[in-house]
C-alpha cells in the first residue's frame, strides 16, 4: 500500500494578486514535506474554468515545480484530457516526455476526458465524442513515445510521418492510467492494460467487485503500451489529528467544502443528455461518500479523517479490497490552515504509514525527526 | 461556501407571485406528456439577478425553456410554457421558474394553488415536423417565446436528467413568501435530442428584463413521458441560503 497526494488546487474568492500564488506556494510546501516523509506520489488534475474549485489548468508546470522540489516522489500528470480541443496528442506526447526527463523518470500519465459542460463547452468539444477520442489518444501515445518515426491517420486526428522528440526517460515509457468515474471504465482500463485511477468510492463492497473485475480482465488484456500497468489507485481526503473528534471535525469541514464547490459546477450529463456520460462523474459520488452521516463519531466510511488509529483502520479496509495506492486531497478553499495541513501529513507519516507494507520504510523516522 | 448567491429583488418580484394553499397537495399523474426543453447558456453576472438569495448560480448559468403539453389531467388537457434559471439549492441542481404561461384556466388555478406555479394566461402550442419540434407561446395576442429543436435524433430516456423546479409563492396561511421545491417524476417512453434554437424571446413577458442574455446554445430535447407532479417535500425561505432556510414538509 502506497500513499500519495492529489491536487485540484482550489482557490477561494476574493482573488487578490497574491491569492493564487499563496495557494500554489502552499501546495509546493506540502509536496516538499510529503517527499521527505515518504509519500509515494503527487498527482495534479487538469481542469479549466472551474472557478474556486480547481485552478489547476496547467498541471504539467505545477508538476515540473514539484519534480524540482522532490527527490523520490513520482509525479502524476492526471488526468490529461484526451480531447483534441483541449490537447493535441502530439503536444501531450512531447510535454510528458519532457516532464519525465526533468523528473528523472518519475512520471505517471493519467488519461481521461472531462466530465463537465463547463469545460467541454469552453473548448467547444462535443460530449458525444470524448470517449472515442480518449480511446484513440491512448492507443497513439505509447507509439509516439517509443517509435522513432510516427505517422497516423485516424478518426479524430492525423499526422504525416515525423520524429516526435524528446522521448521519455523511462523505458519503454511512463506508466499509463485511466481515470475511473463512470461505471465500467475500470473495464476499459483493464482491457487496455492501464492502471485504474479510481476517483469514486461507492462503498467497500462495490469497490472490491470493481477491483476483482479489473484484475481478472487485465490478465487477458491487449495493452495499448509496451508494458502493462496493473495497479489500482483511489482518491481520498486526509486530515489526521491526535484528537479524534478534532480530526473528524476539521476533516468534515474539508470534505464539505470540496463537495459544496463541486456541486456548483455543471456536469455534462445535466445539461447535455448523452450516452457518453451515463453518470455525473467524480463530483456527486465523492460528495455522497464524504457527506453521509458517518459512524457514531461522525466519520464517513472509508475517509481518512480522525486520529491515526481510526485512519489506519479505514486504510486497512482499502488495502483489503485490493487497492494499491490512496491519493489524498489535503485542502479546499484553504479551509484548513497550512500549518494544520503540514502537521496532519507529519502525523500520518509517523503513526499511519508504518502499518502498511510498501509505504516508505523511512516514513516514521523522517516524521519523528522533524 | 461559495460567495456567489442569487440577487433577485424579492420585494419587486413578490408583487406577481401566486398564493399557495398549504403544502398538502396530492400528486397528479399526467400521462403522455410531450415536453420540449431547450437549454441555453446565459451571461452569468446579469442572470444572478434572476435567482433568489437561497440559490447559487450554476457554473456556468443557463436558462431552461420548457414547453409541455399534457393531453390529460384532472382538469382536462393543458399546455404550459415557462423559463427557468439554473442554480443550486445547497448542492442540489434546481431551476428557478420565472413565469409560466398556461392555456387552461382551471389548470392555471390548480397549479398555482397546489405547487406555486407562477402561471399567467397564455396560448401554448407544440408543433411536430419531420426535421424539428417547434414551440410557440403567446399572451394577449403577442408572441412571447418561439423556440425549436432542430435535427431530431432518438436517444435513450435514461440519458435525460430534468432538474427540479423552485417556485416563489406566498403561503396563504401566514402570508409569507416561500420557495417551493417541485421535483416531478418522469417515466419516459420516447426521447429525442437535437440542436437548440431560440427564435423569439420577450424578456419582459417572463419578468427577466435586461437580466436574461442568451449566450451559448447547449441542447434541446423532446420527450414523451408520464409525469407525476409530486407531493411537496421541501420549502425554502427565499431570503436565506438553502443550507439554513430549508424546511421539510413531507416525507
Amino acid at each position: 500500500m502506497k500513499f500519495g497526494l492529489f491536487y485540484e488546487i482550489s482557490v477561494p474568492r476574493p482573488w487578490g494578486r497574491e491569492t493564487e500564488k499563496t495557494v500554489y506556494d502552499n501546495c509546493l510546501e506540502q509536496v516538499a514535506l510529503a517527499d521527505s516523509l515518504g509519500f509515494d506520489s503527487v498527482w495534479a488534475v487538469e481542469h479549466h474554468f472551474l472557478e474556486e474549485y480547481s485552478h489547476c489548468s496547467a498541471p504539467e508546470l505545477f508538476l515540473t515545480a514539484c519534480a524540482m522540489k522532490t527527490k523520490k516522489m513520482r509525479v502524476g500528470h492526471g488526468i490529461v484530457v484526451c480531447v483534441p480541443e483541449f490537447n493535441h496528442p502530439i503536444k501531450i506526447a512531447e510535454r510528458t516526455a519532457v516532464l519525465d526527463i526533468l523528473s528523472g523518470g518519475r512520471l505517471d500519465v493519467g488519461t481521461g476526458r472531462s466530465a463537465t459542460w463547463t469545460e467541454l463547452a469552453g473548448f467547444r468539444a462535443s460530449p458525444d465524442e470524448t470517449k472515442k477520442t480518449w480511446d484513440e489518444f491512448v492507443h497513439c501515445l505509447p507509439k509516439m513515445w517509443t517509435q522513432e518515426r510516427f505517422s497516423y491517420q485516424g478518426r479524430s486526428w492525423s499526422m504525416p510521418q515525423r520524429t516526435i522528440v524528446p522521448k521519455p526517460y523511462q523505458k519503454p515509457h511512463p506508466p499509463l492510467w485511466v481515470a475511473v468515474t463512470s461505471p465500467g471504465t475500470e473495464i476499459d482500463a483493464a482491457e487496455r492494460g492501464m492502471g485504474s485511477l479510481g476517483l469514486t468510492f461507492g462503498g467497500f463492497a462495490e469497490q472490491e467487485e470493481k477491483v476483482k473485475r479489473y484484475r481478472k480482465i487485465i490478465r487477458n488484456c491487449t495493452p495499448v503500451g509496451e508494458v502493462v500497468n496493473e495497479a489500482v489507485s483511489t482518491v481520498n481526503f486526509l486530515y489526521c489529528h491526535e484528537d479524534d473528534a478534532e480530526g473528524i471535525k476539521v476533516g468534515r469541514r474539508l470534505t464539505g467544502t470540496f463537495n459544496y464547490l463541486a456541486a456548483q459546477l455543471l456536469a455534462a450529463r445535466e445539461a447535455y443528455p448523452s450516452k457518453s456520460y451515463p453518470s455525473l462523474g467524480l463530483l456527486p459520488s465523492l460528495r455522497q461518500e464524504a457527506s453521509g452521516p458517518g459512524d457514531a463519531a461522525g466519520a464517513p466510511e472509508g475517509i481518512a479523517m480522525g486520529n491515526p488509529a481510526r485512519i489506519v483502520r479505514e486504510m486497512k479496509k482499502w488495502e483489503a479490497v485490493g487497492v494499491d495506492r490512496v491519493n489524498f486531497l489535503l485542502n479546499a478553499l484553504e479551509t484548513v490552515p497550512q500549518q494544520k495541513v503540514l502537521d496532519s501529513l507529519r502525523l500520518f507519516a509517523k503513526e499511519v504509514m508504518p502499518h502498511f507494507q510498501g509505504a516508505s520504510d523511512s516514513a516514521s523516522a523522517a516524521a519523528g525527526g522533524r | 461556501m461559495p460567495p456567489r448567491f442569487g440577487k433577485l429583488d424579492l420585494a419587486a418580484w413578490a408583487k406577481s407571485v401566486p398564493t399557495i394553499k398549504g403544502y398538502k397537495t396530492e400528486p397528479w399523474l399526467l400521462k403522455g406528456a410531450k415536453i420540449l426543453t431547450i437549454n441555453m447558456e446565459i451571461d452569468d453576472d446579469p442572470a444572478d439577478f434572476l435567482l433568489p438569495a437561497t440559490m447559487h448560480p450554476s457554473i456556468p448559468e443557463y436558462a431552461i425553456f420548457c414547453v409541455t403539453n399534457y393531453p390529460d389531467s384532472p382538469v382536462g388537457a393543458f399546455s404550459i410554457g415557462e423559463v427557468r434559471i439554473s442554480g443550486r439549492t445547497g448542492v442540489r441542481p434546481r431551476g428557478f421558474v420565472l413565469r409560466s404561461f398556461c392555456d387552461n384556466e382551471d389548470a392555471r388555478r390548480e397549479l398555482a394553488a397546489r405547487w406555486g406555479y407562477p402561471t399567467v394566461a397564455g396560448d401554448v402550442k407544440i408543433e411536430l415536423r419531420h426535421d424539428r419540434v417547434v414551440a410557440l407561446v403567446g399572451a394577449g395576442g403577442k408572441r412571447v417565446l418561439e423556440c425549436e429543436l432542430l435535427d431530431r435524433d432518438m436517444i435513450s430516456g435514461g440519458d435525460i436528467q430534468y432538474i427540479a423546479s423552485m417556485h416563489l409563492a406566498r403561503n396563504e396561511d401566514d402570508g409569507k413568501l416561500v420557495l417551493v421545491q417541485v421535483d416531478p417524476d418522469f417515466t419516459f417512453s420516447k426521447a429525442e435530442r437535437g440542436k437548440p434554437r431560440i427564435i423569439l424571446l420577450d424578456n419582459d413577458a417572463f419578468g427577466a428584463g435586461d437580466h436574461l442574455r442568451l449566450a451559448n446554445p447547449i441542447s434541446a430535447t423532446f420527450t414523451t413521458a408520464d409525469v407525476t407532479l409530486p407531493k411537496i417535500r421541501y420549502i425554502c425561505n427565499p431570503e436565506l441560503p438553502a443550507m439554513q432556510g430549508t424546511t421539510k414538509v413531507a416525507a
